[in-house]
């Protein structure tokens, strides 16, 4: 509160934006704190680490708000008329006030930011939830959802979901089960900031014509019809609750089972339709400007000649490229592999690679005992539970996603539903660029550091780059059907214990022994180091964070003073395993 | 005071600078189908531990769909392999090669199988490879064929 009060004084320009009390300052009364959890399974730190969060994301917003004031006048001409020259900026501004206005949760506490710091690559702010719950506290303290935020970098350039027929595999959407499509905005990315503002875990906004209710009520208005035109965000008859309707989290008994609590005539909810998808769109801008994905690498500029890999990055892109495989996934543009004593000389195929196929793989996490969303089972003070199945609950990922199944978000497309079984236990491929970015004052993900803790992968099993190629390297060098937390004594969890898979399930076979040294291990943790934006360019507003650092240790046992015995496990849940068409083989 | 201001002018003409991005990259289509897949490294047991056995072996790269299935025919009987498992991977169109590894996780302890392999295409589609019929002894439960590999 502190820090908004001084940015508010000192960048409180009465331009074409109101003033800073109201909106960002509001309090309304929260419900009771929600903890169903066994002590230690939330961080000491959460409630202080939300509020460091929440005031980084209070100053970034006054940034963005300086940004709007500055914008030139807006010339629309043209047929169709368009914002000419100043269009882009715009809509890239509008996102980003939107992306970090707490005001678009329910209890006005959380922005689409406090998952997502862009000295995280735009992924989980809070070292110490990375550690341990992995999932996000929400606008409820402390609902929480059930996977790592993905990084929001080059989401943009996913395409739509899609099932090509001739690879018969499914390319592209957004989430990490693909179920942000793209059908209707034509832009995954897009459609994927429309879920978690009510989403009931996240920003718990019950409604989404709450988004169109406080983005009319925001100190931008001016903005969004600048992009969006003239009283494109004004004119809806808004019943006298919406308010009060809007501050009441998702998920809330009182609400039952409507969707749409929100009482409002046919013509204001398509206006209000209109503002949510425009929301998505504006953010999508964001995301896809060069404040996100700017490909400001060492390896963009190595790609342009204007950067000398090290010896032990040149040694990991080979290995990458080679002995590692891993852009058989991770597709780096390249046109050939290479022996060693070769050089490449091959044109690049691609001048801005993504290092991702686009597509989803099972690489089989074990179950993670401390994902907060498996101890959500009873109801909170509003009646909501968020997991009655609590370890009963399977995370299958995208075949979850196509049986429209609890969890997840509906299919919109029946002819994939058949396919469920073949993608049981799939997760997205994301991109590896900036799976290395940290915050500047602690610049590695990597221990002894001083390192920012990072959570990879869906379930944030994994702690450390080093950990994750050394899981790829050797997940079936040292299985142990036990699960986590029960290795073995003699042995050591994530070095040479791997728990079994959550899902064995169409398990990816590319990777899991590569027979890679502990030194090339390292090498290509230093090449996918190079995949970090803000070589070329400063990386914007990678020096936000205000927390702590950590220090000390090993990269290779990273976290593992944060691992718990999993519990014995009750079979999957009906709401999971028993929907049609059935996984194949059954799990357990 | 001067911190925000600057940032805003550093953000704002980085942006100016690079707002127009490349072009968006694309996945390569399918690589054109081998004419001939062969194994180039015969079918063995990688490791056996418990219920999880893996197979692996390598052919020429087949081409064909990015995403690739091994499959092993497997059974106790070698004129009856009656059973099969399939495990993905994907291709790396740039290499030469492309080493399949199977997963079977019912198989029974201090037990002989018998066993062929192939791969196949996303689709379906057979690369055509037939192995000769090969067999492999699953250890005594508790144990693992190798024995504990050393740490890496």
């Amino acid at each position: 509160m502190r820090v908004l009060l001084q940015t508010c004084a000192v960048v409180a320009v009465p331009l074409l934006l109101v003033s800073c009390t109201g909106a960002n300052a509001a309090d309304p009364a929260s419900p009771p704190m929600y903890n169903p959890y066994p002590s230690g399974i939330l961080p000491a730190d959460v409630t202080s680490e939300t509020a460091r969060v929440q005031g980084e994301v209070q100053s970034i917003f006054q940034q963005a708000l300086a940004e709007a004031n500055a914008l030139p006048p807006a010339n629309v001409t043209g047929q169709p008329p368009t914002q000419q020259a100043s269009g882009y900026r715009a809509i890239m501004t509008l996102g980003k006030l939107m992306n970090y206005d707490v005001n678009m949760s329910a209890l006005k506490n959380m922005a689409c930011a406090s998952c997502h710091m862009p000295y995280a690559g735009f992924g989980g702010p809070i070292p110490s939830v990375n550690l341990t719950m992995v999932a996000y506290p929400g606008t409820y303290h402390f609902r929480a959802g059930k996977r790592t935020p993905q990084r929001y970098t080059y989401s943009p350039y996913f395409p739509m979901l899609q099932l090509d027929n001739t690879a018969n595999a499914f390319f592209g959407g957004n989430f990490w089960d693909g179920r942000s499509t793209g059908y209707l905005l034509l832009s995954p990315d897009a459609e994927q900031a429309q879920h978690p503002p009510v989403d009931t875990q996240e920003m718990g906004l019950p409604d989404t014509a709450c988004i169109a209710w406080r983005l009319s009520q925001s100190q931008y208005v001016a903005v969004f019809e600048r992009v969006w035109g003239p009283s494109s965000l004004t004119g809806i008859s808004w019943p006298s609750n919406t308010e009060q309707i809007c501050s009441t989290p998702g998920g809330a008994a009182t609400f039952g089972t409507n969707v749409t609590p929100v009482s409002l005539s046919p013509v204001d909810r398509n206006r209000a339709n209109v503002i949510f998808d425009h929301w998505g769109q504006s953010l999508s801008a964001f995301e896809k400007s060069v404040d996100v994905s700017p490909f400001s690498s060492k390896f963009d500029a190595y790609m342009k000649g204007k950067y000398t890999m090290t010896t032990d990055e040149l040694a990991g892109y080979d290995l990458f490229k080679g002995k590692g495989n891993c852009n058989s996934c991770h597709l780096d543009g390249r046109g050939t592999t290479l022996s060693p004593g070769q050089t490449d000389t091959s044109t690049a195929a691609q001048v801005n690679p993504l290092f991702t196929c686009f597509g989803y793989t099972n690489e089989g996490l074990p179950l993670n005992p401390r994902d907060a969303f498996y101890y959500q089972t009873t109801p909170d003070s509003l009646g909501f539970t968020a997991n009655p199945d609590g370890f009963g609950y399977r995370d299958l990922g995208m075949g979850t996603f196509l049986r429209s199944g609890f969890g997840s978000a509906p299919s919109p497309n029946a002819e994939w539903t058949s396919q469920a079984p073949l993608r049981d236990g799939r997760f997205q491929v994301s991109s590896a660029r900036n799976a290395g970015m940290a915050p500047s004052q602690c610049p590695t993900t990597e221990a002894p550091g001083p390192y920012f803790q990072k959570g990879f992968f869906h379930n944030g099993y994994i702690k450390s780059l080093k950990q994750l190629v050394h899981f790829y390297n050797t997940r079936d060098v040292y299985p142990f059907p036990v699960t986590s937390g029960h290795c073995p004594a003699g042995t050591t969890e994530k070095v040479d214990c791997w728990p079994m898979p959550e899902v064995k399930n169409n398990l990816d076979m590319t990777v899991g022994k590569l027979g890679l040294t502990d030194l090339e291990e390292n090498q290509i943790v230093a090449f996918l180091q190079t995949l970090t934006d803000g070589y070329t360019v400063p990386y914007p507003n990678i020096n936000t964070f205000t927390g702590q650092c950590s220090t000390g240790g090993s990269a290779s046992t990273q976290g593992n003073e944060s691992l718990i015995p999993t519990p014995t496990l009750p079979p999957c849940s009906s709401n999971v395993c028993a929907i049609p068409p059935l996984p194949n083989p059954a799990i357990p | 005071m001067t911190r925000p201001i600057l940032k805003l002018v550093m953000t704002t003409a980085i942006a100016a600078a690079m707002f127009s991005n490349p072009v968006a990259a694309q996945v390569p289509p399918p690589a054109e189908r081998a004419k001939r897949v062969r194994i180039v490294k015969a079918p063995e047991l990688e490791m056996a531990a418990g219920q999880l056995t893996i197979i692996r072996w390598t052919t020429n790269n087949p081409g064909g769909t990015d995403d690739h299935y091994g499959v092993v025919h497997y059974g106790t009987d070698p004129k009856n392999l009656n059973k099969t498992a399939k495990s993905p991977i994907r291709l790396n169109q740039g290499h030469p090669t492309t080493t399949f590894r199977v997963r079977l996780d019912d198989v029974e302890s201090r037990t002989t199988y018998y066993y062929r392999v192939d791969s196949e295409e996303s689709t379906g589609k057979s690369d055509g490879v037939k192995s000769p019929i090969s067999k492999f002894t699953t250890p005594a439960r508790g144990e693992r064929t190798p024995g504990n590999p050393a740490r890496g």
